[in-house]
């Protein structure tokens, strides 16, 4: 077993064969180095195409010279032939060089998307904390393409270009060594047109997209606000500032198109066909070549347009792989500490949950915890109350040591958490998320997710306890039924008794249950009530709720204010001493006096 | 793909117009930079001419060495091989300058257009056309246009460089001419046939692909979920499964789309053989000079190119025109409230009439039937009933989203079709169900109706509530940035941020469409502080979801299928036992303090209470 880069991970698959973390470049050369073979296949087919290509020219020319100066068809026609041979040929090594660049890019993605995920699974729940899912999926899915784009297309393109500059450096000394020289000068100023080209034009197209995202993201959120702007009648001010980001993009398109009208490489080649042109006329009065040397000659420059227009498109390709691959490397090396502590406190939890002193902040941020201290004892109920953003959420990651606390502790069962095992003190915490996802899977498979050998009693049951199995029943397929598929949506307060159901199954000593569901009818909220309710018997509980009668019921509340707790206690001690909570209630008092009587009664005057 | 899908399935809005009408239409866009066109049109002709009469010149130059006459023609057609190289330059610069400061000019011009049109098109216009893709008309669409209106410049430049050189040709040698036209066919066939295996092997395996991206996502998204539950290895398992299958996939595809160049390769150098062997046995028979041979053998590459283009070409250009409709039916669509008149609407004291209205969402359905309603200034209604009943309806007809058919709507007296809508809704303070924010800070939509009132009124009413407890849990306070659409604050937040809004717009007449989200009890409770203040002010519109917002209510109107069969105050209607008696039990008895009360009997007795072994 390895551990990568020295970082201790949550996590480990077996084969994984990681690459170099040293630079992004080094990181692709690792992997593409396991399949060197494929390489070695691509730039042979490569070389040969190009070989092979230029035995077309001068074949070309040999049936020139043959009929001209020995009046014999028969070496025009093997001419022909070799012309097809060396085309047939051609087929089949062109086919090698684009195959092994597909493979090769096909495999760089595999790779590189594996290591990428096992090494996100071995980062710790911090780490997934903090980071959007969706940044997080951009980088598995599309940036590892970019990655397999720049080999297939990219590479692929570039290699056989410059195969197709470099091949007439080769061929044209076979006619004559001096017609070298044409072509040489041509590779030598085509690569550094080339060079200083894409380096302006680079910035050039990258804002021109990045204008362009703006608009389009401006004009998003204009339209979906629409209702807002129509109420406050700010239409034409809104049409103002998109217009000046539409006038923003056309300029900056317009001045890529002039960028590009100016491409030197267009003035190049055709200078370069006239001095080849002008300098096999001389060579052919001094006699030193032949009519079909001049045919074969001009073929072979001819192909000088292929890397010119080419190497416009492969370069930027290239450039966006390798941005990818730094964004990839930086996803796989960012360290997420937090150790294992494999030969901790492990024992059966019963649920006694202590927070002493407890202070708490993000890395680099001040403490957004202050001074916490409470406790709950087996199988209590806890309900943490407060505004959003006061810290409820942070208080319940604090005991399966998703974070670590910065002052103080937090003590399970007397044990400070940092002493248990974290795999014996995870598996007996279950927590269920504000988010909850479900897997694209059977509702059966959902539910069993913790514990794969259950039996569909005791799925069924599970689902009975959360209240989910008549909703589950009620679906044609049962709970064979697959979440997202045909249609298949469940809502909020359904997706939630699921989650409880999931975590019914393991059987946890605590449950966390961060509850930000909304039921709109007194039905469904009677079964979300009854969930909740199972789900906290027998058991300690920590509730986030917005519920008040989960608040209202339960053993003990903390209200949090700022990261601070500024009252705790039972529902008839928080009346008496918290104004705050007092408040919450008030309201219903207030608005119960009755105002009215009759149906008929006017109460306009109120 | 993007336009693929979104050419399939059309909207209501759309319209097929006339060659003719979207041809002079387009032509209308490009008619302002008519000099511009003509350089440019000038440009590429001179650069077809000088493409086409390269190989030519070549090939003259190649015989003129072989004869034995003087050297001035071959040193003339030398300086011309030169001199053209510089033209030729100068043209393509002139050519590919102009095309985009015309493409990009005409191309922002149909934006602009296009946008300003669907700023004004009414509500219910995006209550059947998903915003989404009218975004996708106004910037892709367009760009589709674009991209097709270069790559058609392109295409036709080629064009006209093969009838040039095609031209030269036959005068040189008809027979040669027509037996390398003759190979054109098998070409294009051939280069239709892979295009068309390689798009059906692409379509396929996208289709694959998506379903593996869709697994791919999903392991990414399940990550939290495995952790715990420390199922790591096995989602791991899972993943290293689909993604195996994604690379079984992608080498099919690639076989394919690797074999067209290939396949288009070898029938070139059967062409290339075919024309160097007729032509051999041409010189030999004394048909054709040897530079004319020479002339042939240049031409075959340049020869195909671009008719392996046009294929696909011309579904691209379709393609094009199709998006640049899809832009003008936008441009087109018509709005169905009609003003008839456009009066300032000034001071109102909100007394609102509804006078034997007649209203359906379309021609066959009515939903309200001779509807009459009077709510009168300063009163606050809230209006209850099941989803389509009708409650939003009033708020739609009031905002003028939605035009009815027949009665009248009265404001203060005046007739509200003779309004000037934008000045008309100035006065309304409109809560959506969902609130919106722009991207900026908490200042800057609070202000967004109000751009002139300075920060220090702003901040004075922000703490009027709640004694500004919110903002403190703000990391900076008013000046907070709320994030794209207002993600980065919670739901109660943006409620509480899009009430305040209106309250400092300090409207005639309020409408709410309240929110169904649930709220922290704090931030709740300082969403009623701001309500209730909102409604000592204002002529009061509520479509009601929170019992607290019935109860404050002056009197609660009660919808069934287009009609107020009950209204009341909350204990009268209750007592009555009717169909509010009935919403009650449905929408807001778990919101009563007697529920809160009473949870723990009512579930301590259920049977379910017992702990999974």
């Amino acid at each position: 077993m390895h551990i990568i880069d020295n970082i201790s991970v949550e996590f480990q698959a077996g084969n994984i064969r990681a690459g170099n973390h040293n630079s992004p470049l080094r990181f692709t050369l690792s992997h593409l180095l396991k399949h060197w073979y494929v390489g070695v296949l691509m730039v042979f087919g490569a070389v040969a195409n190009a070989a092979l290509w230029i035995s077309i020219p001068l074949n070309v020319g040999l049936a020139f010279d043959a009929v001209r100066e020995q009046q014999n068809l028969g070496a025009a026609v093997n001419a022909c032939l070799l012309i097809v041979i060396a085309s047939l040929l051609r087929a089949v090594v062109q086919f090698m060089r684009n195959f092994s660049a597909q493979i090769y890019g096909q495999r760089l993605e595999r790779d590189v998307r594996d290591e990428l995920y096992a090494s996100l699974l071995g980062k710790s729940m911090a780490f997934h904390d903090l980071r959007p899912v969706g940044e997080t999926m951009a980088r598995v899915t599309n940036d590892v393409i970019e990655l397999s784009l720049m080999m297939h297309t990219g590479v692929n393109l570039l290699i056989g270009s410059t195969m197709f500059m470099l091949m007439p450096l080769v061929g044209s000394p076979v006619i004559h060594p001096d017609l070298a020289l044409v072509p040489v000068a041509f590779v030598i100023l085509q690569v550094s047109i080339q060079y200083f080209f894409i380096r302006r034009l680079y910035p050039l197209a990258r804002q021109v997209r990045s204008s362009f995202g703006v608009m389009n993201a401006r004009l998003e959120e204009t339209l979906e606000g629409l209702e807002v702007i129509k109420g406050a009648a700010r239409e034409d001010a809104e049409i103002g500032q998109v217009n000046s980001l539409i006038q923003t993009f056309r300029d900056r398109f317009i001045a890529q198109g002039e960028m590009e009208a100016r491409y030197l490489s267009n003035l190049l080649f055709p200078l370069t066909l006239f001095a080849g042109v002008f300098h096999s006329a001389i060579l052919f009065r001094a006699g030193e070549i032949t009519t079909g040397d001049i045919v074969a000659y001009v073929m072979i420059l001819l192909f000088f347009q292929f890397p010119v227009f080419m190497s416009l498109f492969t370069l930027p390709r290239i450039a966006l792989g390798h941005a990818a691959a730094g964004r990839i490397l930086e996803l796989i090396t960012a360290r997420s500490d937090m150790d294992q502590n494999e030969g901790g406190y492990d024992a059966e939890l019963q649920g006694d949950i202590r927070f002493e002193d407890v202070s708490f902040g993000y890395q680099g941020e001040q403490n957004s915890l202050k001074g916490l201290s409470f406790s709950v004892k087996p199988g209590q109920t806890l309900a943490i109350v407060g505004q959003t953003g006061a810290g409820k959420t942070t208080v319940t990651r604090l005991i399966n040591r998703t974070w670590d606390t910065r002052q103080g502790r937090v003590l399970v069962d007397g044990q400070d958490v940092r002493d248990w095992s974290m795999a014996s003190l995870r598996s007996q915490i279950s927590i269920i998320e504000q988010d909850i996802f479900l897997f694209s899977r059977s509702l059966a498979d959902n539910i069993s997710f913790g514990a794969e050998d259950a039996s569909r009693e005791q799925i069924e049951n599970a689902a009975r306890m959360a209240q989910a199995h008549d909703f589950i029943m009620s679906f044609p397929d049962g709970y064979e039924t697959v979440v997202g598929q045909r249609g298949v949506t469940l809502s909020g307060g359904q997706r939630q008794r699921v989650a409880l159901a999931r975590a019914f199954i393991t059987d946890p000593p605590v449950i966390i249950l961060d509850d930000s569901t909304s039921a709109i009818d007194s039905a469904t909220e009677d079964l979300i009530q009854q969930a909740i309710w199972t789900a906290s018997r027998g058991r300690t509980t920590i509730l986030i709720t917005h519920r008040l009668s989960q608040i209202r019921w339960a053993d003990h509340i903390v209200v949090l204010h700022q990261g601070e707790i500024v009252a705790q206690g039972s529902h008839e001690e928080l009346l008496v001493n918290s104004p705050d909570y007092r408040r919450i209630f008030d309201r219903y008092e207030t608005h119960a006096a009755p105002a009215g009587a009759s149906l008929a009664e006017d109460n306009g005057a109120w | 793909m993007v336009a693929l899908f979104s050419g399939l399935d059309g909207d209501k809005f759309d319209r097929q117009y006339g060659d003719t009408v979207l041809f002079r239409r387009i032509v209308r866009y490009f008619s302002r930079y008519r000099w511009q066109g003509l350089v440019v049109i000038l440009a590429f002709a001179v650069m077809a001419v000088l493409l086409a009469m390269r190989p030519v010149v070549i090939a003259m130059a190649v015989g003129e060495l072989e004869s034995d006459a003087g050297d001035q023609i071959l040193q003339l057609l030398l300086g011309a091989l030169f001199v053209s190289a510089f033209v030729e330059y100068v043209a393509n610069w002139l050519r590919r300058r102009g095309l985009s400061r015309i493409v990009g000019r005409v191309i922002a011009q149909l934006r602009v257009d296009a946008f300003s049109s669907a700023v004004r098109l009414d509500m219910s216009f995006y209550d059947e056309n998903n915003t989404g893709k009218v975004v996708s008309r106004i910037t892709s669409d367009t760009q589709e246009f674009g991209d097709v209106l270069m790559v058609s410049s392109d295409i036709i430049s080629r064009l006209l460089q093969i009838f040039i050189l095609v031209y030269f040709m036959y005068i040189r040698s008809p027979l040669l001419t027509v037996l390398l036209l003759a190979t054109t066919p098998v070409v294009v066939i051939a280069a239709l046939a892979f295009r068309h295996m390689a798009r059906k092997v692409t379509r396929q395996a996208s289709r694959q692909l998506a379903v593996l991206n869709d697994t791919i996502q999903e392991s990414v998204s399940g990550i939290s979920v495995a952790k715990n539950f420390r199922k790591e290895a096995r989602i791991y398992r899972e993943f290293a499964d689909v993604n195996r299958r994604s690379y079984r996939i992608n080498v099919q595809r690639g076989l394919v789309i690797a074999m067209i160049f290939p396949a288009l390769t070898t029938l070139g150098g059967f062409v290339t053989a075919l024309i160097v062997y007729v032509g051999a046995q041409f010189v030999f028979d004394a048909v054709i000079s040897a530079s004319t041979w020479f002339l042939f053998v240049q031409a075959v590459d340049r020869f195909w190119f671009p008719f392996t283009n046009m294929a696909s070409f011309w579904s691209q250009f379709q393609q094009g025109l199709a998006a640049v409709e899809r832009v003008f039916a936008l441009i087109d669509a018509e709005n169905s409230v009609i003003q008839r008149d456009n009066r300032p609407v000034e001071r109102l004291q909100g007394h609102i009439v509804f006078e034997d209205l007649n209203f359906g969402y379309s021609d066959d359905e009515t939903l309200f039937r001779d509807f009459n309603l009077e709510i009168r200034p300063g009163e606050n209604v809230a209006l209850v009933g099941h989803t389509g009943a009708g409650k939003s309806s009033i708020a739609r007809l009031i905002t003028r989203y939605y035009e009815f058919q027949s009665g009248r709507i009265l404001v203060d007296g005046v007739d509200i079709r003779s309004f000037n809508l934008q000045s008309w809704r100035s006065r309304l303070g409109i809560v959506p169900q969902s609130p919106f924010l722009f991207s900026g800070s908490i200042m800057d939509n609070l202000r967004y109706s109000q751009p002139d009132m300075d920060d220090a009124e702003i901040e004075a009413v922000a703490r009027s509530i709640g004694g500004g407890e919110w903002l403190e849990t703000l990391p900076r306070g008013l000046h907070s940035e709320v994030g794209e659409r207002g993600t980065r604050l919670s739901m109660g937040q943006r409620q509480l941020v899009s009430l305040l809004r209106v309250l400092l717009q300090n409207p005639a007449i309020f409408i709410l469409d309240e929110a169904t989200a649930s709220i922290d009890p704090f931030t709740e409770l300082q969403i009623q502080e701001a309500l209730d203040l909102i409604l000592s002010q204002a002529s009061s519109i509520l479509i009601a979801h929170r019992l607290s917002t019935v109860r404050s209510a002056d009197r609660i109107l009660v919808f069934r299928e287009g009609e107020i069969i009950e209204e009341g105050n909350h204990e009268a209607l209750l007592e009555y036992s009717g169909h509010y008696a009935e919403l009650y039990n449905t929408y807001f008895r778990h919101q009563s303090l007697g529920y809160i009360e009473e949870a723990r009997e009512r579930f301590e007795a259920s049977p379910a209470g017992v702990r999974a072994h």
